[in-house]
């Protein structure tokens, strides 16, 4: 936690966040007196999702994704909670960036969509072509903004000309320059009820959506093609497809794990607010089913590492995958009858 | 996750770290920085050599004559012929034409300029890859 102060004099507090769209919403609720936590936005809008997109490539290899689509959080909790937000878009860099001053000098701190190549603070392993990071520009400094990036632990400054480059890059989800700072915050908005549609949403689609590569008929369709993958591949590019498996579920913000965890943080922070007991001990159970993420990590990187030397071999990862589905799918099923008793 | 759990194994990301909700000892989830961890290491790493291998091979065969140094810049970006195209504004295949050495050393400042514009690189950055010796440089100009 770090405090920063914008050019409209207040004080802005930077809170370390697990996931950059989460974290902006929450610190943009939180800057207009609205304390809320960066676990509860992200299940407020319903953050946490599974999907095996085999026909989307990236480099040459399937995406997977382990949460919605980007930009869903943000307008989804926007919506629950009644929090009105002005978003913007541009053709022309140049209005995009000065439209940025202007806000800036009127004391606003703004989020913004960016592709995190650009962004030449961030270590250069994690820089690559992806347009979905989120960011707030707190003020401008001589050559650049100073942003406060959720991801990292302080604020950082960031030259112009790379943020530019960032909101304008091109290439698949262009942001054009997307921008958003919230208008009005409701007095007293109704948390428990957005959290009553949040969790109903996220049911829904990790258990309702009639595509079997969605939600946790998802896991189990990328369990089956793992299981065939060393047949249909080869050992060495079935490697290199478990590895970019494992790469999007822990490295490059889609984490899978990470957000098992942010979910049953949520769960925790709403079992509070309800009073449930059903919650708290499905949240345990979230947390659980985290660590068989991260148990699935670490067995890949084995295999990966040893070159099939070990023990493990294709078929267990079919077994772990299989039990995070099975036991997500009893999850959001459980969780669907609690909310159904809650009382908003 | 337990807060003890949370892996501090490797400090790659230059002295940077990640956010991770763990349970601390109330069983309450707090937020813990974390500085890496071995089993993204090997996936990242493998991921990370991937890149550098190919860009090699692209730079051997820029100094080999077979492609142009565009190809060799557009890898170091990380982009696509198409990502590309979309950000100086051309054709996808036009792109793909001044990957070939003789097209590319006809172009135009102005074309070049779109070019190092869009990779943020200098019109005498554009035309050269690491290795060049300096006559070679002197042919491609």
């Amino acid at each position: 936690m770090s405090r920063e102060i914008t050019a409209g004099g207040k004080t802005f507090i930077h809170q370390h966040a697990a996931h950059c769209e989460s974290g902006v919403a929450s610190a943009l609720f939180r800057d207009q007196g609205f304390d809320i936590s960066e676990a509860l936005v992200f299940g407020i809008g319903s953050g946490i999702f599974f999907g095996h997109l085999f026909f989307v490539k990236m480099v040459g290899l399937p995406i997977t994704t382990y949460r919605s689509q980007p930009g869903a959080i943000f307008r989804k909790a926007g919506k629950r909670l009644g929090v009105k937000f002005v978003t913007q878009r541009f053709r022309n860099p140049q209005k995009g960036m000065d439209e940025l001053r202007r806000l800036l000098k009127e004391g606003k701190i703004v989020g913004m969509t960016t592709n995190i190549y650009w962004l030449s603070y961030f270590p250069n392993r994690f820089r690559f072509q992806f347009n979905g990071h989120n960011l707030i520009a707190l003020r401008e400094i001589a050559g650049g903004f100073r942003v406060s990036d959720p991801v990292l632990e302080h604020p950082v400054d960031c030259l112009a000309e790379d943020l530019e480059r960032a909101r304008f890059a091109h290439g698949p989800l262009e942001p054009h320059g997307f921008m958003y700072y919230p208008q009005s915050v409701p007095q007293n908005p109704d948390i428990k009820k957005a959290c009553i549609l949040g969790m109903k949403d996220t049911c829904n689609m990790m258990l309702r959506i009639p595509i079997p590569i969605f939600g946790v008929r998802g896991i189990r369709f990328l369990a089956k093609r793992i299981k065939k993958s060393p047949h249909k591949l080869g050992f060495a590019e079935a490697c290199r497809h478990l590895a970019n498996i494992v790469r999007m579920q822990e490295e490059i913000g889609t984490g899978g794990a990470g957000f098992r965890f942010i979910y049953a943080a949520f769960l925790q922070e709403a079992a509070e607010l309800f009073g449930s007991a059903e919650l708290i001990d499905l949240s345990k159970e979230m947390t659980a089913i985290g660590d068989i993420w991260r148990e699935f990590a670490v067995m890949s990187a084995r295999i990966i590492k040893q070159r099939g030397q070990t023990e493990d071999t294709f078929d267990n990862i079919y077994d772990i995958l299989m039990e995070c589905a099975d036991r997500e799918e009893v999850l959001f099923r459980k969780l669907k009858d609690v909310v159904r008793k809650l009382k908003a | 996750m337990k807060v003890n759990e949370v892996p501090q194994d490797i400090t790659y990301y230059e002295g940077k770290k990640r956010a991770c909700y763990a349970l601390n000892d109330e069983g309450k989830y707090v937020i813990v920085p974390s500085s890496g961890w071995s089993a993204e290491d090997v996936v990242n790493g493998l991921a990370v050599a991937e890149l550098a291998a190919n860009l090699e091979k692209t730079r051997q065969e820029v100094l080999k004559g077979l492609k142009s140094p565009l190809a060799y810049h557009m890898e170091r970006r990380q982009m696509t012929p198409e990502i590309l195209a979309k950000t100086v504004g051309m054709l996808s295949f036009r792109v793909r034409r001044h990957f070939r050495p003789d097209v590319f050393n006809r172009l135009k400042s102005a074309v070049l300029e779109r070019y190092a514009r869009a990779l943020a690189l200098t019109e005498q950055e554009l035309k050269s890859v690491p290795g060049m010796s300096s006559e070679e440089r002197l042919k491609t100009e």
